[in-house]
């Protein structure tokens, strides 16, 4: 009895808590919507692999107000077999306002597969920088899964108002050097170098560093809202954007050996 | 992401028809602003104690004369918390009033200051038995607040190009519903004293609803409570 009187109480405490809201640019999430990033590398981490497995993921980007599209998108990935993990390209977020942050994770909390992201522009306006790192973290970081290594970037230069330091190439440097163990890389970013939303100054820099990287296999990025593969760079190197979550299509990646990969393309319509 | 979107212009580019929506809020808060003129005009007390040939008398108040009343204001968007006041106009129907809050760092990442204009319009008060005190089952307001803190009110222009980002995450409007407790008849300050609760949501939440079927309406709430104090 007492312990059903504790379980309710808490309930609609915690009910309460999430609907005083200070303001809607309050960066303040309840604990089980802090940190997600570093709560999904854990996940993913419960299911390791060998370096020479292939590494299967979903990419899509752009979830911004497209909740509708969001839950259909769970249920299509969830039939799809042996993903290991989801990745968004950013834009998570329409406003850059917390709430906006957990009702996406709300949705895609229903993955079977862990899923992880990188910082859109969107993510990063008015105080949503803040909420970002509070709900997801860091907003470059990298992770390690088998033999293959993630970079996440941020690139949304035009956001920090083209100074030259977003994205941080030395800090790109420095994780695409640290090599150890590592077969192949994978940058992902949300504003692809080919944009004119990513600092101008900083193209030749950062095209450059993943250029003369020989494990880079891929550089994933969304933004324009449409699917595009190029070699813009002409180093080898293949420039993928992927479709936004309101499409209704998303991509699903392999890769494996010293740099090989596949794609496919998924389609889903609406739930019956 | 922009190019696109701006192809298809602001807020409720998704299909929808209902594009002036968003500003569903300011429709509130205009009625509200509204009301006071029709609730004298339509009062046969207040009629009878004015009569069109015979002048109340000077400083004697009619019963809608308002008084000032203080407030404290917890969440719902305004702040953490918020304080401020108002006046009670329309036989204390009517309450515009001006509220400053502050969301410290803790919750917000950095210290922001809220600045709010909101009118509550409270339509019925029966008394509660002999008591001096009565229910408000139904209250309803419109609100605009102004969010100050670093980063959210520099301006974009030198950034993007016009229109990138259709919305101010400054400035909110916002619609209320709530209830509340009033208790008149104080000996000493505050002769009058209201305690209420209220359910609200803003324009970008409303936006982000019309716009998803499957966002549920409680996904989109937010929760104040509050204490309102003044003569009588």
């Amino acid at each position: 009895m007492s312990f059903l009187r504790v379980l309710c109480c808490s309930t609609v405490l915690l009910a309460g808590c999430t609907l005083l809201e200070s303001n809607p640019n309050q960066t303040w999430a309840p604990p089980t919507a802090q940190h997600l990033t570093a709560q999904n590398l854990q996940r993913l981490r419960a299911h390791p692999k060998s370096p020479t497995d292939t590494v299967r993921f979903v990419f899509v980007g752009d979830s911004q107000r497209f909740y509708d599209e969001t839950e259909d998108f769970v249920r299509s990935v969830n039939q799809q077999p042996g993903i290991d993990f989801v990745l968004v390209g950013g834009d998570i977020s329409d406003f850059g306002l917390t709430r906006e942050l957990r009702w996406v994770h709300r949705r895609l909390s229903g993955l079977r597969a862990p899923y992880l992201t990188v910082i859109g522009n969107h993510d990063q306006v008015g105080n949503g920088r803040a909420a970002y790192q509070q709900v997801y973290g860091p907003l470059n970081y990298s992770f390690r899964y088998g033999g293959t290594k993630f970079v996440c970037v941020d690139t949304n230069g035009r956001e920090s108002g083209f100074r030259g330091r977003v994205p941080d190439v030395p800090w790109l440097r420095r994780e695409l050097a640290d090599t150890a163990g590592v077969r192949r890389t994978v940058v992902v970013s949300h504003v692809p170098p080919t944009d004119s939303d990513f600092d101008p100054q900083l193209i030749p820099a950062y095209t450059a560093a993943i250029g003369s990287s020989p494990q880079v296999v891929l550089h994933l990025a969304a933004h324009i809202h449409r699917y595009t593969a190029e070699q813009p760079y002409h180093d080898g190197v293949p420039y993928l954007t992927t479709y936004h979550m309101g499409k209704r299509r998303y991509l699903v990646l392999s890769v494996w050996g010293a740099g090989q990969f596949n794609l496919q393309t998924v389609s889903y319509g609406p739930a019956a | 992401m922009a190019p696109l979107r701006s192809a298809v212009p602001w807020p409720l580019a998704r299909g929808v028809s209902h594009r002036w929506a968003c500003l569903l809020p300011l429709a509130v808060a205009a009625v509200l602003l509204a009301a006071p003129a029709q609730a004298q005009s339509s009062d046969p007390a207040n009629d009878a104690a004015q009569p069109a040939t015979q002048p109340a008398a000077p400083n004697t108040p009619r019963p809608t004369d308002g008084a000032f009343f203080l407030t404290v204001h917890i969440a719902g968007g305004t702040g953490a918390v918020a304080v401020g006041g108002g006046y009670w106009l329309a036989r204390r129907r009517l309450e515009p009033e001006l509220l400053l809050g502050i969301v410290p760092k803790k919750l917000g990442g950095k210290t922001l200051g809220v600045v709010t204009l909101k009118t509550t319009y409270t339509p019925y008060a029966p008394q509660l038995g002999a008591s001096r005190w009565q229910a408000n089952p139904l209250s309803f307001g419109g609100l605009a607040s102004y969010t100050f803190g670093p980063g959210l009110n520099s301006s974009r222009a030198t950034k993007y190009p016009k229109g990138y980002y259709w919305w101010s995450s400054a400035l909110r409007f916002g619609a209320v519903l709530g209830a509340r407790l009033t208790h008149e008849g104080g000996a000493g300050w505050p002769q009058r004293s209201s305690y209420y609760a209220e359910l609200g949501t803003n324009d970008l939440y409303l936006v982000s609803k019309i716009t998803n079927r499957s966002l549920r309406l409680s996904e989109i709430l937010t929760l104040g409570l509050g204490v309102k104090g003044g003569g009588k």
